[in-house]
């Protein structure tokens, strides 16, 4: 009942691959995985592309699909938008500006980069907290894989998340207006890309929910880019273009540093919090799904460890990447960008996002009745199995198991710790 | 000493929901735990546990969340203020009933009980972020039905329904 929608996913499985391991069928936090006949099959209404089952596969039997750098020559005129988390990837010996600029030897007109909007988009966050006193805690919708994970396991918390664009759709809808005015060029003749840290972004640009609303032109892995611009800055190629950067706003690359943000000396101070790993942010969840943090004012919550600097596009360690962007922080100057073009975008609604509409997973029928006879269903095949959650079934759980007989999609005979007891107790 | 007692219905609902309390069917589905004495540690587990099983039902967030709110400050005033107890969800296809009985010591005044901001609460309760006396009230704002007994010195029996339309 809930399979009739298409969904939108950056994870591909390379069935060849498949070893049929259960590895990725025991972290996907939302039962999206299950090992069929040997090879692994991905439940389309329950993905939220988190990456955690690409990470742990020994295989290379799940994998991330962007867009492809080429895409872009579609477009007269190409900008790309970087995420902050980008410039945690360059070792000291290699300038940040250096590597930004290279990136207009790659093909593209113009760059941007999220840093250039977080401070003013950390102050609109500050001002719809304090205009929203009924609503606690209210919960940041940067990052895309949360935001799936609230609407297909909490959509009673949907209210919650925070209906305002992200950065870098909000620089999107200011370099699509910038250029076509300046340059004269049509809007369709723009190509605007994201240079993305993560799998949930890509998917976020084809099928945005409330937010990523501006953008839908690509998504290009960042590891992509990172090669493509180490190759020209080894062959020592020189661009007379000049780029500049925005070092004091790279704070979204680290979930506390965003939280943080909110609170800027001039703010009057709000109750925040910073949640990262997406196992982390599901307990925090249902805690807020309990009534048990409303002294919290705002949370951020990230899929990846520590934030963005943590997504799987990323090549260099989270924790590496967390302390360069710290010292970038500290060390760079502030610089302001188009504050009053953005403040008043804000204030004309063009920053409200669409709604967000539930994606619940969890209902075992659409009639109240029938789902009670299964839940009774579920139930007395849960006593019936072993209890050890082995996965080996191919389901993640016991239970899982049993509500995937009930819907008539497994059967209890790929239980192999009940076929060998049976056949033990046959022998006896 | 005497009994205490406290009948709340919502008007909207309250034809069903009286003919709901005078038959009191056999449930579709039930769900039953004990609550230990200041057991903060598992305390919310049963309002969880409730809501996740109407959430395989189907039923609709709004009802969810006043489900959650109900069950769980009752749970915790099971934990907080009693000797322990237990908890019976009895499910329905158009409502649940929860029912909890505490090993005491009881309430003085049901009715002062249920004032706004009233609490008896003691510093350990206090230090948990609990005893601002908004429980019971909240139970109230919530519950289609909400009924109490008590009597200081025995123990208490609270029993809240909701519907799910
Ligand atoms: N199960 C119970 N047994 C004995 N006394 C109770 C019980 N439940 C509530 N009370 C009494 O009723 C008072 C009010 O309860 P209520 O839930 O409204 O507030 P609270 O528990 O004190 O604080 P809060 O619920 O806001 O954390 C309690 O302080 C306690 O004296
Ligand atoms: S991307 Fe995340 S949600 Fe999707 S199948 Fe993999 S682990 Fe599960
Ligand atoms: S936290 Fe991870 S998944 Fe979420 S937006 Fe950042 S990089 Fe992407
Ligand atoms: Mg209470």
């Amino acid at each position: 009942m809930n399979n009739q929608k298409e969904y939108f996913h950056a994870i591909k499985i390379v069935k060849e691959n498949c070893t049929g391991c259960t590895k990725c069928v025991r972290v996907c936090i939302t039962e999206a995985l299950r090992v069929r006949n040997g090879k692994v099959e991905l439940l389309n209404d329950r993905c939220i592309d988190c990456g955690k089952c690409v990470q742990v596969c020994p295989f290379n039997a799940i994998q991330t699909s962007a867009d492809k750098l080429s895409t872009i020559s579609k477009f007269k005129y190409k900008i790309a938008i970087l995420s902050s988390s980008f410039a945690g990837q360059f070792s000291q010996k290699i300038n940040y500006r250096a590597a930004k600029k290279a990136i207009l030897q790659i093909g593209f007109d113009e760059i941007a980069e999220e840093s250039m909007v977080t401070e003013v988009i950390s102050s609109f966050i500050h001002d719809y907290v304090k205009r929203h006193p009924k609503i606690r805690p209210i919960i940041s919708s940067k990052c895309p894989a949360i935001v799936r994970l609230i609407q297909v396991r909490f959509p009673s918390l949907l209210p919650n998340v925070i209906h305002l664009e992200a950065p870098m759709s909000a620089l999107a809808y200011y370099f699509r207006e910038k250029v076509r005015k300046e340059k004269k060029i049509a809007p369709e003749n723009i190509g605007i890309f994201l240079i993305v840290p993560c799998a949930a972004q890509v998917t976020a640009t084809h099928q945005p929910e409330g937010t990523y609303k501006n953008l839908g032109d690509g998504a290009i892995s960042a590891q992509d880019i990172f090669r493509e611009v180490m190759g020209k800055l080894q062959k020592k190629e020189e661009t007379e273009k000049e780029c500049d950067v925005f070092p004091k706003g790279l704070t979204w690359a680290i979930s506390q540093l965003e939280a943080e943000q909110i609170n800027s000396e001039q703010r009057e101070r709000a109750r925040t919090m910073a949640v990262s790993g997406i196992h982390n942010a599901n307990k925090v969840l249902i805690k807020i799904e309990n009534q048990q943090l409303e002294t919290f004012d705002y949370i951020v919550m990230d899929n990846c460890t520590n934030g963005c600097v943590g997504g799987i596009f990323n090549i260099e360690d989270p924790f590496v990447a967390s302390s360069r962007i710290k010292d970038m922080i500290r060390k760079g100057a502030t610089k302001e960008f188009q504050t009053e073009y953005f403040q008043n975008l804000y204030h004309d609604g063009k920053m409200d996002v669409l709604e967000l509409k539930p994606r619940p997973i969890t209902a075992l029928d659409s009639s109240i009745k029938n789902a009670i006879n299964k839940m009774k269903q579920i139930d007395e095949i849960i006593k019936k199995l072993p209890g050890l959650d082995c996965s080996a079934c191919g389901s993640p759980t016991c239970r899982a198991l049993a509500e995937d007989i009930v819907a008539g999609k497994a059967s209890i005979d790929d239980c192999i710790v009940l076929m060998r007891r049976n056949r033990q107790g046959k022998k006896l | 000493m005497i009994m205490s007692e406290f009948w709340y219905y919502r008007e909207s609902k309250e034809p069903e929901a009286k003919k709901f309390m005078e038959n009191k069917p056999e449930p579709d589905y039930d769900l039953s735990y004990s609550i230990g004495e200041r057991d903060f540690v598992n305390t919310g587990k049963a309002s969880s546990e409730i809501k996740l099983a109407l959430k395989r039902l189907g039923v609709d967030n709004t009802i969810l969340r006043r489900v959650a709110i109900a069950v769980y400050e009752a749970e915790i005033n099971v934990t907080a203020h009693s000797r322990g107890g237990n908890i019976i969800a009895n499910i329905y296809d158009n409502c649940v009933h929860v029912v909890f009985k505490d090993n005491g010591p009881g309430m003085k005044d049901i009715n002062q009980s249920m004032e706004p901001g009233f609490s008896t609460a003691d510093e350990m309760i206090r230090e948990m972020g609990f005893g601002a006396g908004l429980g019971l009230p909240n139970i109230k704002k919530n519950a289609d039905v909400l009924h109490i007994e008590s009597q200081e010195g025995a123990n208490t029996f609270l029993e809240l329904v909701i519907f799910y339309e």
